[in-house]
């Protein structure tokens, strides 16, 4: 019948998950610190895929010369899949923490930047126009007229980045990562055959993935863009 | 800071050569400001070239790979021939499955959960499995291609049948047309409007489980992504480079002409093309 | 009774705003386009002026010469002495669109002049509510645009421009997106608010019929490249009788001053 070695049964999934969780190495649970060392790096690279996404899409929108030149640097390198930059890093950065956040900062980046700037150079022109009349200064039209407006570009592209981020990481985790991490579980899992840890490990993936999107991105979307009407599918 | 970008024109114009040539110029631009600056860099020894090679020595190293070993093209051919294997077996299979799903409502409700399921799971994450079921070859990557683009096309033939205006197939039935010429003169270019976009989209994905794949398959000999994988081991960053710069410059082929063309001549002839 | 006659204004009451030999070109070299050419007009203190014109002639360019969103190619704008070279919050503009701030309440948006012009939040939301009464939109300060129709939308932007008190309230074509209804009821709302506050007000529009039953002064433009037509001026007693006697002279009179640019209009478009 079915292998049961590579397609193992539900119940035997779960069960060497729970042995795993209780595993434990220096006091923590195996399971626990792979998922909080994905987490942790997850979290890095949002931060500054957010932070230098949003500076440079913010500049890109506002001065028609950088994005000029930007755009067609977006263009070609947006595209690379995370993991194949992946070795360039690991020769400059060794394995580990630093290679894998700086992919997944650059992974993050790109949809933030582009989004950003598609949002800023949307702007309906008479909403600067009716603030400048009104006596808002540069400063003020910047922080109160283009960046609420863009605000849902913005949302947008953090969406996308999150998720470009997410499986980003997991990836370079299956090359990159020196002995903990999520991705890093399944991929040494995988190399000694043991396929209830593999199929476990994707399922915890997915799950906590979903997670995230609905502990965080959900409400957020709901108190800001929802209520201003400025939904965009 | 903030520049407004007006035009005035009364009239339209016409697309000149000069004009197509400027656009293109316009987008290697800041490559060559780029390049330019990157290998002053070098020359002088601001950068370090065994850490980060000049853009003449990568040049050099895509001549060498090219016309003196012959094995960029070897890469290439294999990492094509597999991502066109992978991504039209996605097509066909994601159109056949998503008409069946989208015709008949009780099958795809009995299914929607499980495809949900399977849909968020990142491409990525099916190489091990592929890896532990079906080896560490060729035939694992062009699954994983498969997988990475058959998702989208079954959603969007779903929702492109669905869609379709029952007053359309009513025609055609009265016209003596069924069974499969109603799918392929009726349902599916109706329908395209939802699918095409998908093309363009699952294009993509595949490509990137296409370099995933390639860069995890320990026993596959040639490919763009083995090219990269393999070049840590010799720190060859050169190889690296290049082997980066092809995969932007397809990325932006395969999407930008290929598949537009396509929507081109189907879509805009027909105008289909929702608002852009 | 009224007063309808054909003569450029020569009074010397409060002119507010003078536009000395305005010039307007977009574009440059071979596909420039001259809007405005040698418009010559005085703009007087609290009285109700339309501008109407054909299609493309350049009134909603005016205005924004007006308002400082463009700067004149060569000529000048003169305004209580000195001359207009941005926007700024002596000024107040009403645009076809509403321009509403979607992420902000219906209070929110009309206290963004107030604020930026330096009033403290408390007294910017108490000046604001007075407005928001001056609209009949009491009830809604804490709504958001999107959940508001066009007419009131537009009574809010009009609040809006009119919270920090400018001198000259600019109007481009407000009504024109608002069903026929809505729009008789907002002209009469508008005259009665006007009534009320008496600033200098320039309207732009495209229908006659609005512009008699709203306007003491109608400037009627030329075809492109633009220069003021010719003016009317009318005394009719306020609320107007859209099918009074007066009323349709006037109007037929405008339309007859109109008709001739708008045929060049067309004729110009076709070229």
């Amino acid at each position: 019948m079915i292998n049961t070695g590579l397609f193992p049964a539900p119940a035997k999934i779960y069960g060497y998950l729970v042995v795993l969780l209780h595993q434990e190495i220096a006091g923590h649970s195996v399971l626990l610190s792979h998922i909080v060392v994905t987490l942790k790096r997850l979290f890095l690279a949002s931060l500054w895929g957010v932070a230098i996404g949003m500076l440079v899409g913010v500049l890109m929108g506002l001065s028609q010369r950088i994005y000029r030149f930007c755009d067609p640097i977006i263009t070609l390198v947006m595209p690379i899949p995370g993991i194949a930059m992946a070795p360039l890093f690991i020769v400059w950065m060794g394995f580990g923490d630093p290679t894998i956040i700086t992919v997944g900062t650059i992974a993050f980046f790109f949809p933030v930047a582009y989004n950003a700037s598609t949002g800023i150079r949307s702007i309906d022109i008479h909403l600067v126009r009716a603030a400048t009349i009104m006596g808002a200064r540069r400063i003020g039209i910047l922080f109160h007229v283009y960046f609420p407006w863009a605000a849902v570009y913005i949302f947008t592209g953090i969406k996308l980045g999150l998720a470009r981020c997410w499986r980003t990481i997991i990836a370079v985790e299956f090359i990159a990562a020196a002995n903990w991490g999520l991705g890093y579980m399944i991929w040494d899992a995988a190399e000694y055959l043991r396929a209830s840890i593999v199929y476990g490990g994707i399922i915890l993936l997915a799950l906590t993935f979903t997670c995230i999107e609905r502990g965080l991105i959900v409400p957020f979307e709901k108190k800001t863009i929802e209520k201003w009407g400025m939904v965009r599918s | 800071m903030i520049e407004e970008y007006r035009t005035y024109l009364p009239e339209a114009k016409t697309v000149l050569m000069k004009d197509k040539l400027l656009k293109y110029g316009q987008f290697l631009f800041p490559f060559l400001v780029i390049g330019f600056f990157w290998e002053i860099s070098a020359r002088i020894g601001i950068i370090n070239v065994d850490t980060l090679p000049a853009p003449s020595m990568i040049l050099h190293e895509f001549y060498s790979l090219v016309w003196q070993k012959g094995a960029l093209q070897r890469h290439l051919v294999h990492s094509l021939y597999r991502l066109f294997t992978g991504y039209i077996l996605a097509v066909v299979v994601g159109v056949v499955i998503g008409t069946v799903l989208g015709l008949h409502r009780i099958i795809r409700e009995m299914f929607s959960p499980t495809l949900s399921l399977l849909i968020s799971v990142p491409t990525i994450a099916w190489i091990p499995v592929l890896l532990i079921t079906m080896g560490l070859g060729g035939k694992t990557v062009i699954t994983a291609i498969f997988l990475g683009g058959v998702f989208e096309i079954i959603y969007s033939t779903i929702a492109g049948i669905r869609s379709v205006d029952r007053q359309q197939i009513n025609a055609a039935r009265i016209m003596g047309v069924k069974g499969l010429g109603l799918f392929c003169k009726v349902l599916l270019p109706a329908s395209l409007v939802y699918v095409m976009p998908a093309l363009r989209l699952s294009i993509g994905y595949c490509w990137r489980a296409l370099v995933g794949g390639e860069m995890l398959s320990a026993m596959i000999e040639w490919g763009i992504g083995k090219m990269i994988y393999e070049a840590r081991f010799w720190n060859n960053i050169k190889v690296m480079f290049v082997g980066l710069i092809i995969i932007g410059i397809l990325g932006v082929l395969l999407d930008r002409t290929l598949l537009k063309r396509l929507e081109e001549e189907t879509l805009e002839k027909w105008g289909m093309l929702a608002e852009r | 009774m009224g007063n309808a006659c054909r003569e450029m204004k020569t009074e010397n009451s409060d002119i507010k705003i003078e536009i000395k030999d305005v010039r307007k070109v977009f574009g440059k070299d071979a596909s420039s386009v001259v809007a405005l050419n040698n418009v010559n007009l005085k703009i007087l203190a609290n009285k109700f002026t339309t501008i109407v014109g054909p299609s493309g002639c350049g009134k909603t360019t005016l205005l924004y010469l007006l308002a400082g969103f463009e700067q004149p190619t060569s000529g000048q704008i003169i305004m209580d002495g000195k001359p207009i070279e941005k926007p700024g919050s002596d000024r107040g503009f009403v645009f076809q669109d509403f321009a509403l701030f979607p992420w902000r309440t219906v209070l929110g948006n009309i206290m963004f002049g107030l604020i930026n012009n330096g009033y403290r939040k408390k007294d910017a939301r108490e000046i604001a509510m007075e407005y928001i009464n001056l609209v009949n939109l009491v009830g809604f300060e804490h709504a958001y645009p999107h959940t508001l129709s066009g007419g009131m939308k537009q009574r809010v932007a009009i609040a809006r421009a009119l919270a920090y008190n400018p001198e000259v309230l600019l109007m481009d074509e407000p009504f024109g997106s608002l069903d026929a209804q809505t729009r008789k009821y907002m002209q009469g709302e508008l005259i009665s608010i006007w009534e009320n506050l008496k600033k200098t007000v320039v309207f732009v529009t495209h229908s006659v019929i609005e512009a008699v039953y709203l306007s003491d002064y109608i400037v009627v433009m030329s075809a492109r490249p633009s220069k003021v037509k010719g003016i009317l001026k009318s005394d009719l007693p306020r609320p107007r009788d859209f099918v009074g006697d007066d009323f349709l002279a006037l109007r037929k009179e405008t339309l007859g001053l109109l008709e001739e640019e708008v045929q060049k209009e067309i004729k110009l478009d076709s070229l």
